[in-house]
């Protein structure tokens, strides 16, 4: 059994200043970390910027499907933040170069997903089909007969606005091919949205479809090791000069535990101290993995230790 | 009761055991019909076993059709004089439960088709109006019902992701009741080809939600139960016969049923013994007491 961290510890200034010396690239998640929503968090962009004049590389590391690397750069940009699309690694780009690389995809994808995954797809020369709204019509008869492209070699599922039962039958239909792979971007339950709304996220649309095909996905996102793989093979990381910064037990730091990063809760998302230090109690090899190195109250309290 | 030996059973054994039973159970998909086509010899082992003076009811998880259609069904299929009285759809009982044991003070909230509302209605119980899409409405802003005090998810081939975020802003109430028509993952059609089921649809309102749903369908007991507050059924008396050992098999184990299955639906005599042969208490409940290749393997001992 993996020998137990020390206690969830609060990041001080004089530890921001140890921490920051002992890595040289630091991992963002986005949502609850450096924004809600369209929202700032307050200092963030003071933080991401000030790391870099410090020379430390900074990277943004998130399950979000919706957004190109293109569109979160344009995000990032708008909200102050100094970044470039490069530097950014969503579900929607990570699912195209795992596709290509990984599973090393010879033909078409059944894609139920967003416009922003169909482009990361087509960047990458793969093909996808099914995108946008796709209505019943016909009978029972009709939908197990709906006509197949025999050049689908995947079926892909990340966010779909337009997920309908029609949608879900087609990925049966191509799912009960065993040799036709099943690639999820990630499991998050709830999706962020601008406004501070949330709505059902794609591990809810992921289910409906591992359900009916009786068949497990394999996933792309965090806590899955890809999402770090990716941004590592890219820029040459070494993980143990690297922070992980999330404001999620389950996904940000359990990628950190998994790739053996150094990990910091932020509070400004969805975890608590007190899940933290249950995690750390626990005697669960499992909930080990998602207790952080340390925490911190909003990423915008490291900015003392930087301007120092 | 632990999961039965998976016997073939022959000649004497079945006059035997139709012997020491009074009440019939039958799925219908794979057991009495498949698709449109009665399985041969199905509807004279019906009729036979009620000259025999046995009652036979019809236990299925299929909720597209309210009761009215399965009488004409039946009837299209050769099957004579099946009442609606004797026919126990998922739809149906899920009706029954929001009525009879929820006593629903409220409307409730439905992906379905139009069998699962239509028995809603003849049960009077009301359920939420679909507003048609509204200029501005969106997966982000929907109206919400404060009437509303019960979910129910069945399949529904108009399913979208506006219903499932609906149905997800109803249960953030933990007073809002939370069911499902059955758990089937899909449902197969004819020609070895499937599509969807409701339990697919349930399996995505549950992650959303963060909460399970009270389950109306095989293998719950809760059919059982709706039927035997009717006819009034003793579980050591009555015989289950289905095709899918996870359903039938399994809601008659459940509900202390002896249990055979049929060889003319979707599970495999191979599967039956590999229930049998698990080491885990809950698949054995999976595993039949008997097996049969069909239903028309009766008719020898009841046309004695």
């Amino acid at each position: 059994m993996a020998a137990s961290k020390c206690n969830v510890t609060r990041l001080t200034e004089a530890l921001s200043r140890q921490l920051l010396d002992s890595v040289d690239s630091v991992l963002f998640d986005c949502d609850g970390v450096i924004w809600r929503g369209d929202q700032a968090i307050p200092g963030a962009s003071e933080v991401i910027n000030s790391l870099k004049k410090n020379g430390k590389r900074v990277f943004f590391v998130t399950n979000n499907s919706t957004k190109t690397r293109q569109m979160y750069a344009d995000k990032l940009g708008k909200l102050g933040f100094d970044a470039s699309a490069d530097e950014v690694f969503g579900t929607a780009y990570c699912s195209a170069v795992y596709l290509k690389n990984v599973c090393k995809l010879d033909g078409k994808v059944y894609l139920i997903g967003s416009n922003a995954m169909r482009q990361e797809l087509e960047d990458v020369g793969i093909r996808p089909v099914g995108v946008g709204p796709d209505p019943i019509s016909g009978g029972q008869k009709d939908w197990a007969n709906v006509p197949l492209d025999n050049e689908v070699r995947a079926v892909l599922v990340g966010f779909d606005e337009h997920f309908s039962y029609m949608k879900l039958n087609r990925a049966l239909q191509y799912l009960c091919n065993p040799d036709c792979q099943f690639v999820g971007t990630n499991t998050d339950t709830r999706l962020p949205l601008e406004g501070g709304k949330a709505v059902p996220g794609t591990g809810c649309l992921l289910k409906a479809v591992e359900t009916a095909a009786q068949r497990q996905a394999q996933v792309v996102g965090k806590p899955s090791s890809f999402m770090f793989e990716c941004v590592a093979s890219q820029f040459g990381l070494d993980p143990e000069r690297c922070l992980m910064v999330g404001d999620r037990l389950d996904t940000d730091i359990m990628l950190g535990s998994n790739c053996g990063l150094k990990t910091l809760l932020t509070l400004t998302g969805v975890s608590t101290v007190a899940e933290a230090e249950a995690n750390q109690k626990s005697e669960c090899p499992q909930r080990q993995k998602m207790v952080p190195d340390y925490y911190i109250e909003s990423i915008a309290d490291i900015l003392p230790a930087l301007q120092a | 009761m632990a999961g039965g030996g998976c016997v073939t059973l022959r000649g004497a054994q079945i006059r035997d055991l139709l012997d020491s039973k009074h009440d019939v159970l039958f799925d219908c998909d794979g057991v009495i019909w498949n698709g449109e086509t009665a399985v041969t010899g199905a509807p004279e082992v019906v009729s036979l076993l009620k000259q025999r003076g046995k009652r036979v009811f019809f236990v299925t998880n299929n909720c597209t059709r309210p009761r009215e259609n399965y009488v004409q069904k039946f009837s299209r299929l050769g099957f004579a004089d099946v009442a609606e009285e004797e026919i126990f759809s998922s739809a149906y009982c899920s009706a029954a439960y929001l009525r009879d044991v929820a006593r629903l003070q409220g409307k409730v909230y439905v992906i379905g088709c139009g069998g699962v509302m239509r028995e809603l209605r003849d049960a009077g119980v009301p359920v939420a109006e679909e507003e048609d899409a509204e200029p501005g409405a969106s997966i982000y802003t929907c109206p919400l019902d404060p009437d509303v005090k019960a979910v129910l998810v069945g399949y529904d081939e108009n399913f979208t992701f506006m219903k499932l975020a609906k149905a997800c802003c109803y249960l953030r109430s933990p007073e809002c009741l939370f069911l499902a028509t059955d758990p089937d993952p899909w449902h197969p059609l004819t020609g070895g080809r499937v599509t969807p089921g409701s339990g697919s649809l349930t399996a995505a309102l549950e992650t959303a939600s963060s909460r399970k749903a009270t389950v109306i369908g095989k293998p719950s007991r809760f059919m059982f139960e709706c039927i035997s507050s009717q006819f009034g059924l003793d579980p050591a008396r009555s015989l289950m016969i289905g095709d899918r050992l996870e359903t039938d098999v399994l809601f008659g184990s459940n509900c202390g049923l002896t249990t055979v299955l049929t060889l003319t639906g979707v599970s495999t005599l191979q599967e039956a013994l590999a229930y049998r042969d698990s080491q885990e208490p809950q698949q054995k409940h999976c595993a039949p007491d008997y097996v049969m290749e069909s239903v028309a393997d009766f008719l020898q001992a009841l046309e004695e």
